[in-house]
């Protein structure tokens, strides 16, 4: 889960990294109040999860009221690299002498986290990587031992309050289950910086503190892990989407499923899209083939959803109601592998349970390929269904392959579209 | 032959009294592994299926013996502890073994484990020399001969059969799904591989290359490749290298996914668009070593008809 600036800010508090003082402001009234805490020059800064922000003219510097107040007003509620403006960054203006760039992530082929390091900070370090990959240091970092303080005394020699730096942004990767963090640039600063007292003081006025020599964090980006938010509960970040900041109500009530039920997985990822296809689709693996192989046949998929790990009926049920629940529907696709362990008898009991009570009758086609534990049990009893309750079910069994199902799907979608004109 | 399993493999299974881990242990026991353990703390004396259960692995092998696989099937959050414990245990008693067990192997079968926890887990197990496969993983399969985790599920004959194909995946659906297509067209599979889809994982498809390579059994390698990460991108490189010199069929799966934001991530934790490399490079990356890209994946059993 990517975060915004302001949220990474906030983790990288935690650990003990400052930032330039800032106030997170959601309207232009929350724009007025905020300037007061602050002193020209300031900089606004717009939150949305695409990089590049300062390029693309979402960072301006302003002197006056109102100018800044003009530009917010402009810019809330736009849209801005594809994403709606919610929030924007009003922050103190500090003056930088040097600006460095430092993450931590992990590297999938040696299966370790390491920290990236560059003197040339506040640039693109993709660029950086092309033209000047001398510039770039990379450090391996044992994740049971953390980084060895001798280590990084020879990566920064006698900086402390560098090493102590690195340290910090370690803390705060491993303790919070970070996927990543960039601070891009990591700004030596000189001055005296103004700083607010922390949250929830009973004095709102600027304390002014002596930051001599000291690093700050200009920018913060930060990804979660997904797998470890389970035990990171207390951090106080807003939902987000699978494809953007805004999560869509379908996917936030997809989401929920799981959250409830600990067994098996349903509708953790749930990505909204605009055709006509419904999915519901079985596997990690198996679920991008059907995907790809609507496309491949001309189809257009209303959504992407995964069920999988045997889930209990019930969470298919609800996962079924949310993802017919899209209006212009004009096929069903419940397709995945051969299963292991997911008992397709119970899986598909959902399916129905949930199909009976969409509203109104779907009378669009239904296409289910599947197999593995009780599959034949399962069908026999979708057939009954389908005849019982009057839907139009097309069943699919193992040897059929998936996308020769799914090219199924997409043919009986486009005669169905074509009875209603 | 086969890789990472045989008929001598002796196994213990942690969470062996679990929503998962009970009936993995039947199934295993009519597949004919020899499941001699199973571990769940403050259960010790209990048994499921005839297997004696233990409160610790390291008292479990003192008990009933030395084991050359530990299958963790417990919560998310308690793998690390789990998977600790038996990297521990399987390390100290190395070499007193049945048959092999040079290198213990610890399958991971839990999914949902943290990245952290994950990288604490891997790091160990190599200073200790033990192999993981996992997290995430469905197990692997030794048609006629063995198998560990839940792969093939209760009817493992349905879908796998002996041959000369071995088979990766990160995905245990497509274990299965490819298992029942090379069946069907008249090929067995030698070992059948699902390695799981998270971002980091114990055993890679590179790893997995460097044993099939040396199994006399396997001719060729079918794998299914995803979107994201660069478990293909080694692949191609051990076959450049000329470390792998059997043909290898691969399909690649999340074409769709491309038109998303950089970052989205899909069904497996791992299969993030736009993470190390981009389909079109895979593809072409994979093409120039040397490897079989196959277009559809129903162009499989014809492929592997042409190679071997």
């Amino acid at each position: 889960m990517k975060l915004y600036e302001f949220e990474g800010h906030k983790i990288l508090s935690k650990a003990g990294i400052e930032s330039p003082f800032f106030v997170t402001c959601a309207s232009i009234e929350e724009v007025r109040e905020a300037r007061k805490r602050l002193k020209f020059p300031l900089l606004a800064k717009l939150q949305v999860l695409s990089g590049k922000r300062g390029k693309a003219g979402g960072i301006e510097i302003f002197k006056t009221k109102k100018k800044l107040v003009e530009f917010c007003r402009q810019k809330f509620g736009s849209e801005f690299q594809g994403e709606e403006v919610k929030f924007i960054n009003l922050v103190q203006w500090v003056k930088i002498e040097e600006e460095y760039y430092v993450s931590i992530t992990y590297d999938t082929r040696r299966k370790l986290p390491f920290l990236l390091f560059s003197y040339r900070g506040g640039v693109d370090i993709e660029e950086v990587k092309v033209q000047d990959p001398a510039a770039i240091v990379k450090y391996e970092i044992n994740p049971i031992r953390g980084p060895a303080e001798k280590d990084l005394h020879k990566l920064f020699g006698k900086d402390e309050k560098l090493v102590d730096f690195v340290m910090r942004l370690w803390d705060a990767f491993w303790r919070y289950d970070c996927r990543l963090v960039e601070v891009n640039p990591v700004a030596k600063v000189t001055q005296s910086v103004i700083l607010s007292d922390s949250e929830g003081s009973q004095d709102s006025s600027p304390a002014k503190r002596d930051q001599n020599d000291g690093y700050m964090a200009i920018d913060a980006k930060v990804i979660l892990d997904d797998n470890g938010l389970v035990r990171q509960q207390g951090l106080d970040v807003l939902p987000k989407g699978a494809i953007g900041a805004i999560i869509a109500k379908r996917e936030l009530e997809a989401r929920k499923i799981d959250a409830e039920d600990y067994r098996g997985s349903a509708g953790s990822t749930f990505i909204e899209l605009d055709g006509d296809v419904a999915i519901l689709a079985s596997g990690g693996g198996a679920s991008l083939m059907i995907m790809d192989s609507v496309v491949a046949s001309g189809g257009k998929c209303a959504n992407y959803t995964e069920y999988s790990g045997n889930p209990p009926r019930e969470k298919v049920e609800k996962l079924t109601k949310i993802t017919l629940s899209k209006n212009g529907i004009s096929g069903c696709l419940v397709a995945g592998a051969v299963a292991n362990f997911t008992d397709i008898f119970e899986t598909l009991s959902g399916f129905a349970q949930g199909l009976k009570s969409v509203k109104p009758k779907p009378n669009y086609p239904i296409v289910v390929r599947r197999g593995g534990p009780r599959q034949k049990e399962a069908y026999a009893m979708l057939a009954k269904f389908a005849k019982k309750e009057g839907f139009d079910i097309h069943l699919f069994g193992p040897q059929t392959p998936i996308p020769v199902a799914c090219k199924k799907m997409v043919e009986l979608s486009n005669e169905f579209k074509k009875k209603i004109e | 032959m086969a890789i990472l399993i045989n008929r001598e493999t002796r196994v213990l299974i942690q969470g062996i009294t679990g929503r998962s881990g009970a009936p993995v242990t039947s199934e295993l026991l009519d597949y004919g592994v020899k499941v001699v353990s199973g571990v769940t703390p403050g259960k010790g004396g209990q048994e499921v299926d005839t297997v004696p259960v233990f409160n610790s692995v390291k008292e479990a092998i003192e008990q009933v013996g030395p084991v050359d696989v530990a299958m963790v099937y417990v919560p998310p959050l308690l793998a690390l502890d789990a998977a600790m414990e038996a990297i521990e245990a399987l390390a100290a008693s190395r070499g007193s073994a049945s048959g092999q067990a040079e290198v213990p192997l610890i399958h991971i079968f839990v999914e949902k484990v943290p990245i952290f926890d994950v990288a604490k887990i891997l790091a160990r197990a190599r200073e200790k020399n033990v192999q993981v496969l996992g997290p995430a993983s469905v197990g692997a399969i030794s048609p006629g001969q063995g198998k560990i985790g839940s792969i093939g599920g209760p009817n493992p004959d349905k879908v796998f059969s002996k041959g000369p194909i071995g088979v990766i995946s990160k995905s245990g659906g497509m274990c299965s799904e490819l298992g029942m297509l090379i069946t069907e067209s008249g090929f067995g599979q030698s070992t059948v591989v699902g390695i799981g889809g998270d971002l980091l994982t114990g055993t890679t498809f590179a790893d997995l290359l460097l044993e099939f390579e040396k199994d006399r059994q396997t001719r060729a390698v079918v794998a299914f490749g995803e979107v994201g990460g660069s478990a293909e991108i080694e692949a191609a490189r051990l076959i450049r290298e000329g470390k792998f010199t059997k043909p290898f069929i691969i399909y690649l799966a999340g074409k769709f996914a491309e038109k998303l934001p950089k970052d989205t991530s899909l069904g497996h934790a791992g299969a993030i668009v736009g993470l190390e490399a981009t389909m079109d490079e895979k593809i072409k990356i994979l093409k120039n070593s040397g490897a079989i890209v196959a277009k559809q994946f129903e162009d499989i059993p014809g492929l592997i008809k042409k190679v071997i």
